[in-house]
């Protein structure tokens, strides 16, 4: 029954307000709760999706084109073949034919004579010194990504090889990496013996955070302790909520070819056929992975390299066990690459990371240590003498040895192409590339239509980024980029950032190239080249077999032009002196090389085990 | 491509297994020696020669070597040469090798009778008295096979030689010697023994770290057992032996490539003496200890030389061992590559 006040209005009891009051509340609550609720989630997800992608660039040191399972290797890479499979292969990426010339246009966007690279810094000649570009480390007329990104609200990270200077104001963390752990020479032992390429400086310089690492740590092996570093640097910082640029640079495989202990017999006799059996086998797995199209003109085994069917099974295995060794370090690496990822995936940033990963510059086939070693007597036979005289054959691999690969191999990681590291042949500049992540479309293709430059990085980056490109950069003056940004192109909006009428130049040692569209010329010392200009069709020719001057002089001309422009626009300086000037004492004049020639009629091919049953004894 | 000079560390590489021959330690007194069961390619052949001198003092004791009995209170000085004949092959499909031991040298012993049963003086020996023998000529020839159980496959080419990383290995090995060495059976000193004997073993190794010449080290554990036939004629009596249990053992390491050297271990047991049913003496316990130092001359020939002593066991037995040693090995492949090499 109500009550009933004195205005004879019902009184509604005390109880039951109450009651109905916190009904009321509570609804109230739910539905503001739940509005709330509903509009925080949305805002999260607004903002996980406005959240600016991670970055991680992975550069390999002398990695060939075809050595990835995903590009027709044999070398077990399940992690970076994975990574295929979510991103996309690119099949024709450019880099310079060496290493501190990549890293400067890398990191800068623009060309290496603009960047300070117009040499290695180890080459340059008397008549370039002091020019503009020639600085041989990384100049101040550029500004690297990582200051940028740095400046942008990016954590910046770097573990590897550095090799774009030494001093203060010239290591990664003077041109914007907040955490390093760097190599800052070309290469050294991979091991803690910490010897150095170079007898000038024998011991390899690291820094860690900016800060000289005197001694590094009991057991190091570089591609580990790069991965553990980087694990370790986005580690401390993520908290924050800032994205990262990671750029691991490693140093495997490039020589002396080491890995750890467990990993010597990785591939034992994996090699042994040879390499004129393995560069077969992988042809036929670029061409069934659409890598490299049937019926165009791959190269010849290289004229100075024996063919290797001809050669003692004994000796087959001594120069397989390099190839061993070098598939083990590139598998390690792999597996570290693995190791990064699935720390990745752990903190939730996997899938919000570009990966790019790629390699500096082709397959390394030059005698470096033959060349770093000189002559007896001399201060760098010393320096090997101390720190890696061992080439036994069951001992390279470990620490105090240095083995390479050679030319006989580094054709193999090449295919299809001709020569490698060092030459502006395909062999040298073309590299692997695979990018993947957010935003990236077409998870599984294979881009063969994109002409892309290693230049092109820095404006991927800072577009993805939404940062900008400075003109002037702490009162200096920076230099535009040169590359052009990719990411209308992984968007799936266009198959290339470039049209048939851009073109790409190269110059190192004194070797150059132009590409247009289908066309490249290069130039090269003897025997390598002609000494003058010659001519190929690319999409024809890969293997850089057949010059086309005489037929076509006309587009020789343009591209000839081209050059100059190249020359002008970058202030090349071509010099006076080259490390392939004697080439032509060293090495016979090439000849066409013909697997079957001379014939031996009735038993085309003997199979190997049959051959080492007959001759092994 | 510097193809000649991979072929020449090829070869060289080849030379170094080639030139680690076995070479059993023909007279029963010493050691195999450090490294003697390393196989090598098949077709490689070797000879070795080595000159041994022995010292040994017997203050108590009867007997040192199996096939001398050592009476009380004398001395002995031997210098022994043996030569070695030693070619590696494949037998049922695993490595193997022969070794055919021919020794020979003489032995000069000064004893002292005073301790000596008078049956068993040798004629014309008055007891109480001091007497001096000696020997010379051929010791008893022998041959020993040896066999590889496990660890380590046929070697048959250069191929095989390369992918060889071995780490434990176990042999097995039989030794016969024969009994036509200088035998004189009025005589208590003699080069040979006048009876058969032999010997089987099971020698056992294992490779630490890596197998490339200049790094390798091993452990060499070798158990083996003597049995002897009985000599019917030691003075005219009737001589049996216990069997002889041996270990032998050795942890050898390169100090370079070229150089390696060895600590070595030579324990004996048993060998208890009975002439004509009788016991004479106590069987033998004596433990030596030595080391060797093993040097490549050239790509064929290494030469070893070697110091063992009595250290441990019967003290009154007291001994010591110096060995010379030349060790020449060829396979005809290496010698064919030479020969091209030279223009020859």
């Amino acid at each position: 029954m109500q009550q009933q006040n004195q205005d004879n209005r019902p009184i509604i009891a005390r109880r039951t307000f109450l009651k109905s009051a916190s009904i009321i509340a509570l609804l109230l609550c739910l539905s503001i709760t739940s509005t709330l609720s509903g509009l925080f989630t949305r805002a999260a997800e607004a903002a996980k999706k406005n959240k600016r992608p991670n970055f991680l660039l992975i550069v390999a040191d002398d990695l060939g084109y075809s050595d990835l399972g995903s590009y027709g290797g044999e070398i077990n890479t399940p992690v970076l073949d994975n990574l295929a499979q979510k991103g996309v292969r690119y099949t024709n990426f450019y880099v310079s034919p060496t290493c501190s010339p990549t890293r400067s246009m890398l990191l800068t966007g623009t060309d290496n004579h603009v960047a300070g690279l117009g040499n290695m810094g180890e080459f340059t000649n008397p008549n370039q010194m002091g020019k503009p570009g020639y600085e041989g480390v990384l100049n101040k007329r550029v500004v690297t990504v990582a200051s940028l990104l740095r400046d942008c609200g990016y954590h910046t990270y770097m573990t590897g090889k550095w090799h774009l200077g030494y001093k203060p104001d010239e290591i990664p963390h003077a041109r914007g990496f907040e955490r390093d752990f760097s190599l800052l020479s070309g290469g050294g032992s991979h091991f803690d013996d910490q010897w150095n390429v170079e007898w000038q400086r024998p011991k390899a310089p690291y820094t860690e955070d900016g800060r000289p690492l005197e001694k590094l740590p009991k057991g190091f092996y570089s591609t580990k302790n790069y991965t553990d570093k980087m694990i370790q640097f986005i580690d401390e910082s993520r908290k924050d909520g800032k994205p990262f640029f990671a750029y691991m640079a490693f140093t495997a495989p490039h020589g002396p070819l080491h890995v750890p202990d467990d990993w010597l017999r990785r591939y034992k006799n994996r090699y042994d056929e040879g390499w004129d059996g393995i560069r077969k086998k992988r042809l036929a797995r670029m061409q069934e992975l659409g890598i490299v199209d049937k019926g165009v003109n791959t190269a010849d085994r290289l004229w100075f390299v024996p063919r290797s069917t001809a050669l003692t099974p004994a000796l087959r295995v001594m120069l397989g066990r390099k190839m061993e060794l070098y598939a083990a370090m590139v598998e390690y690496m792999d597996e570290q690459i693995g190791r990064v990822f699935e720390y990745l995936k752990e903190i939730g940033e996997y899938d919000n990371t570009v990966v790019i990963f790629f390699s500096d510059n082709g397959a390394e086939g030059n005698d470096l240590r033959a060349m770093l070693a000189g002559r007896v007597g001399s201060l760098g036979f010393l320096h090997a003498m101390n720190n890696f005289a061992e080439n036994g054959h069951n001992y390279i691999g470990r620490k105090g040895t240095y083995a390479e690969a050679g030319p006989g191999w580094a054709q193999v990681s090449s295919v299809p192409f001709r020569l490698y590291k060092g030459f502006l042949t395909e062999g040298g500049i073309r590299s692997p590339l695979i990018v993947s992540g957010p935003g990236v479309q077409g998870a599984g293709e294979l881009n063969k239509e994109a002409i892309l430059h290693v230049m092109d990085i820095t404006p991927t980056l800072l577009e993805l980024a939404g940062c900008q490109h400075p003109a002037t950069y702490k009162g200096h003056k920076v230099a535009p980029m040169q590359g052009k940004s990719w990411v209308t192109m992984i968007e799936g909006k266009i198959q290339s950032p470039r049209t048939s009428y851009d073109w790409l130049g190269w110059e190192v040692f004194g070797n150059r190239a132009i590409r247009q569209g289908d066309w490249k010329i290069s130039w090269h010392y003897r025997p390598f080249g002609t000494w003058d200009w010659q001519l190929f069709n690319i999409a024809e020719d890969p293997g850089e077999q057949y010059d086309l001057s005489d037929k076509f002089p006309e587009k020789r001309k343009v591209l000839i032009a081209l050059w100059d422009e190249y020359v002008k626009m970058n202030g090349v300086v071509l010099g006076e002196r080259s490390p392939f000037e004697a080439s032509r004492k060293a090495l016979p004049d090439p000849v066409p090389e013909f697997d079957n020639y001379p014939p031996v009629r009735g038993v085309e091919a003997i199979p190997y085990e049959k051959l080492k049953e007959l001759l092994g004894k | 491509m510097k193809t000649g000079n991979r072929q020449a560390r090829l070869w060289a590489f080849l030379l170094a297994l080639a030139i680690i021959l076995s070479f059993s330690g023909p007279t029963l007194a010493v050691d195999d020696g450090a490294r003697a069961y390393w196989k090598g390619r098949s077709g490689t052949q070797g000879v070795s020669f080595q000159y041994l001198h022995f010292n040994v003092n017997a203050s108590d004791s009867q007997q040192f070597d199996p096939g001398a009995y050592i009476y009380p209170n004398s001395d002995a000085d031997a210098n022994i040469f043996i030569a070695t004949w030693a070619p590696h092959f494949t037998l049922f499909n695993r490595p193997s090798f022969l070794a055919v031991n021919i020794a020979g040298g003489s032995v000069d012993a000064d004893v002292n009778t005073n301790l000596i049963p008078p049956q068993y003086l040798p004629p014309g020996v008055s007891p109480g008295s001091s007497f001096s023998q000696s020997a010379s000529g051929f010791a008893d020839p022998n041959a020993q096979l040896v066999v590889n159980l496990f660890g380590t496959p046929p070697l048959r080419s250069g191929v095989d030689l390369l992918n060889y990383e071995p780490t434990w290995t176990l042999d097995a090995a039989g030794l016969l010697a024969f009994p036509i060495g200088q035998y004189n059976s009025d005589k208590l000193v003699n080069m040979g023994q006048n009876r058969w004997y032999g010997r089987i073993a099971l020698p056992f190794k294992y490779h630490f770290g890596v197998f490339d010449p200049g790094h390798m080290t091993s452990l060499e554990v070798t158990p083996s057992v003597w049995l002897f036939a009985d000599n019917g004629n030691f003075l005219g009596e009737k001589l049996k032996n216990d069997p002889m249990w041996q270990l032998e053992a050795h942890l050898t390491h390169d100090f370079t490539s070229s150089f390696f050297g060895s600590l070595d271990l030579l324990y004996r047991r048993g060998f208890q003496s009975e002439i004509n049913g009788t016991d004479v003496g106590e069987g033998l316990n004596i433990g030596n200890l030595g080391f060797t130092l093993n040097y490549q001359a050239v790509d064929n020939l290494a030469i070893r030389a070697g110091f063992s002593s009595n250290v441990f066991g019967d003290s009154d037995l007291d001994n010591s061992i110096i060995r010379i040693q030349f060790v020449y090995a060829w396979h005809p492949s290496t010698e064919n590559m030479k020969k091209l090499k030279s223009g020859h």
